[in-house]
């Protein structure tokens, strides 16, 4: 039966119809994949020489015990982001003579088959086989790799399972990350000492190797919560909710703005109305806190910004890189009734605009709140911004018309990942890479701030050339729409 | 003339789905469109509505080529699929949203939909739920009626009849008859031969792309669709 599934989902693939855009995809993601599995490759093979040259003074045994679980914190953080879910659907299956154990060992099954889980194979059992079995022996080796192996299954189910949920519940993902960030921030306190922890860990399982299944035993048990999950909710989840009574809304704000007010109120109500589009709105605020991360006392100091554009861009314009990835396609269940009403396709394209906007307004406006760290942040926000609205939102709209690929959001929030993950970052790279492409010059020459105003007036310019943008784009459109519209009717 | 077909193709690899080197539909003409499954029904609709490009040939509304300009737009109401109903709004906000972008107020939209109240039956309007959230026969009751709120010169219809119940069935005839008494010009596809006999003035049937009969109705039309199909 597995082997029927891959063989379904291998034509799906290849039978798709954005085929060359995710071949694409999949490649670049592959070479992506090969040089981290390289350099885990290399950490794992000199892992002793490595510890042993950053902690002179330290047993590489007693480091490497420290660093497993860290390891595996980080690694979780790592997987929220990038980890995508296989997508299988399902429903054609349902009513089949095949067991649902089958379909929910599959789908489970197929998750294991990821980057995330052969990482750290690499990078630490080399370790244990070398290592561990000539200092503690072959069963305390044992241990490890079962620890190992245990942890990595672990993970990958706590995450499939949080990404399940979240689709239908962002907060828990929101949660399970302020988790593991206060674990983080706690340990960088020294109010808890994580490595302690792990060290403490491994060397029970040193002495006594049979604990690792400990570890096993909490891996076997996030499969079965994952296990009962799916079982429970191959159902059509709407089958059990009570719908609450909807009501029509209004936007007056946008109503000012003609047809143009009204294609963007509609867009609106698109994105406040599905589960799949509303998860994409708060991952964008989730990332506005991403600054922190970027933002340091020494590169602020510096004047360093090449290093911190990066953050910037993501920032205020996440909702053009996270919506707009999909434009159009968002749409793809009512195109045809849209192109064949009397909607005027240059408003249609000048909504787009409006929403994108307004959206980094919103949000660059908070970002300003980053001010309190350094005047030169909001400098900084705002000539980025500039960029977003005047140049980014055109990328964005351009490589929307080549995006024919239908986006199913009349399907439950459960069974739908399409593009959820890492590969669906992959076309902001031009937005992030021009900006920095206009400062570079002036950063190298040590004039950073000239670089930002060069930035901000890129910004103005196209934004005063708008106009243009959008007679280009609706030309565009205007060519392009028969293939989007079939494409969407699949 | 209305609606004008010139050499109209499309063809996707070497197969031709609809070949039509000539139809015309005049003002006030019903016509209607039968053929069994993959016909060309759908495909010939897509072209007309300018949602699909023909490889060859050209559709003119009032004369002018539908590719090339809006106007048509304008005064053509059309309803293929769940495509053209917009599922996440409530019904009040997608004929609202119609009525907008037609320059329609709130009060002839709500004029124009109590021409619907039968149709309707209390299943659509003021029941607090998205369109997604209605059966199949009743989202098409909103799609058609989307259709003609803008009271269009020009009505296009794929299978209107289809999930329909029997009642709404003989209402939707009612209000096809209303709009011809009205001049509007219609093309409505039916896989139901006794429907289209009843309300079309002409009966056009496609084959494998191909107009291979053009008639008008009269009390035999019904036997010969009949003994057509059977054969």
């Amino acid at each position: 039966m597995f082997k029927i599934f891959l063989d379904h989902q291998w034509k799906e693939f290849w039978r798709g119809r954005n085929k060359a855009g995710s071949l694409a995809a999949k490649i670049f993601m592959m070479i992506i994949y090969i040089y981290f599995l390289l350099i885990a490759l290399g950490v794992g093979f000199f892992m002793k020489g490595f510890l042993k040259e950053i902690f002179p003074a330290a047993q590489p045994v007693a480091i490497f015990n420290g660093l497993v679980l860290y390891y595996f914190l980080v690694d979780f953080l790592l997987r929220v982001q990038l980890q995508e879910l296989p997508t299988m659907s399902v429903q054609p299956y349902l009513t089949l003579n095949i067991r649902k154990k089958t379909i929910i060992n599959f789908l489970n099954g197929k998750t294991l088959l990821n980057f995330f889980n052969l990482m750290p194979l690499i990078i630490f059992l080399p370790f244990c086989f070398t290592e561990i079995a000539s200092v503690h022996g072959t069963p305390a080796m044992l241990g490890y790799i079962v620890s190992i192996l245990s942890l990595t299954v672990f993970n990958n189910f706590l995450l499939v399972y949080v990404k399940r949920k979240a689709t239908g519940n962002i907060m828990l993902i929101a949660i399970g990350v302020l988790v593991v960030l206060i674990l983080g921030a706690l340990d960088y306190f020294g109010v808890i000492s994580i490595s302690d922890f792990s060290n403490l860990a491994f060397r029970s399982i040193t002495k006594q190797p049979a604990l690792a299944l400990i570890f096993t035993a909490a891996a076997a048990v996030i499969y079965s919560i994952n296990y009962k999950y799916l079982y429970n909710n191959l159902y059509t989840e709407e089958m059990v909710k009570k719908e609450a009574e909807k009501t029509a809304t209004d936007y007056p704000f946008l109503n000012r703005f003609g047809e143009v007010g009204q294609l963007a109120a509609l867009e609106l109500k698109l994105i406040l109305r599905h589960k799949r589009s509303k998860s994409a709105i708060m991952m964008s605020f989730a990332f506005v806190l991403y600054g922190f991360f970027f933002y340091r006392a020494e590169l602020l100091n510096n004047n360093q910004f090449s290093l911190m554009l990066f953050a910037a861009i993501f920032m205020t314009g996440i909702f053009q890189i996270a919506y707009g990835q999909y434009m159009f396609a968002w749409q793809s269940a009512h195109f045809d009734g849209l192109m064949a009403n009397k909607i005027n396709f240059k408003n249609f394209i000048k909504a787009k605009f409006l929403l994108f906007t307004i959206a980094a307004t919103l949000v660059t406006m908070l970002t300003f709140l980053y001010g309190f760290m350094s005047w030169k942040l909001i400098v900084l926000h705002f000539v980025v911004f500039l960029y977003n609205i005047g140049f980014g939102a055109v990328i964005v709209l351009f490589f929307a018309n080549y995006n024919k690929k239908r986006l199913d959001l009349s399907k439950g929030g459960a069974f739908n990942w399409q593009g959820v993950g890492a590969t669906q970052w992959i076309m902001s790279i031009p937005l992030i890479v021009i900006p920095f492409l206009i400062y570079m010059p002036f950063g190298m020459a040590n004039e950073p701030f000239w670089g930002l105003t060069a930035i901000g007036l890129f910004g103005l310019v196209t934004l005063s050339l708008r106009e243009m943008w959008v007679n280009l784009l609706t030309k565009l459109f205007a060519k392009q729409r028969y293939k989007i519209a079939e494409g969407f009717r699949e | 003339m209305l609606l004008e077909v010139q050499n109209l193709k499309k063809t996707y690899g070497n197969r031709t789905v609809v070949d039509i080197p000539s139809l015309q539909i005049n003002q006030g003409e019903t016509v209607g469109l039968v053929g069994n499954n993959g016909a060309g029904k759908t495909t010939l609709f897509r072209m007309i509505l300018d949602l699909i490009r023909p490889t060859e040939g050209r559709v003119l509304s009032n004369g002018e080529d539908v590719s090339k300009s809006d106007q048509w737009k304008s005064y053509t109401g059309s309803f293929i699929d769940e495509a053209f109903v917009i599922e996440y709004l409530t019904p009040e906000e997608y004929f609202d949203f119609i009525g907008q972008i037609n320059h329609l107020s709130r009060a002839t939209i709500q004029e124009r939909l109590n021409k619907f109240k039968d149709v309707f039956h209390d299943e659509i309007l003021n029941r607090g739920k998205y369109i997604r959230d209605l059966s199949k026969g009743n989202k098409n009751k909103v799609g058609i009626a989307g259709a003609m709120l803008i009271n269009p010169q020009l009505l296009i219809l794929d299978e209107p009849f289809a999930n329909l119940d029997p009642s709404t069935q003989i209402r939707l005839k009612n209000l096809i008859r209303e709009s011809r008494a009205q001049d509007v010009t219609m093309f409505i596809s039916s896989h139901d031969l006794n429907h289209v006999t009843e309300v079309c003035d002409r009966i056009v049937i496609l084959e494998k792309g191909l107009v291979v009969k053009d008639l008008a109705t009269n009390q035999d039309t019904l036997k010969e669709l009949e003994s057509y199909f059977s054969a």
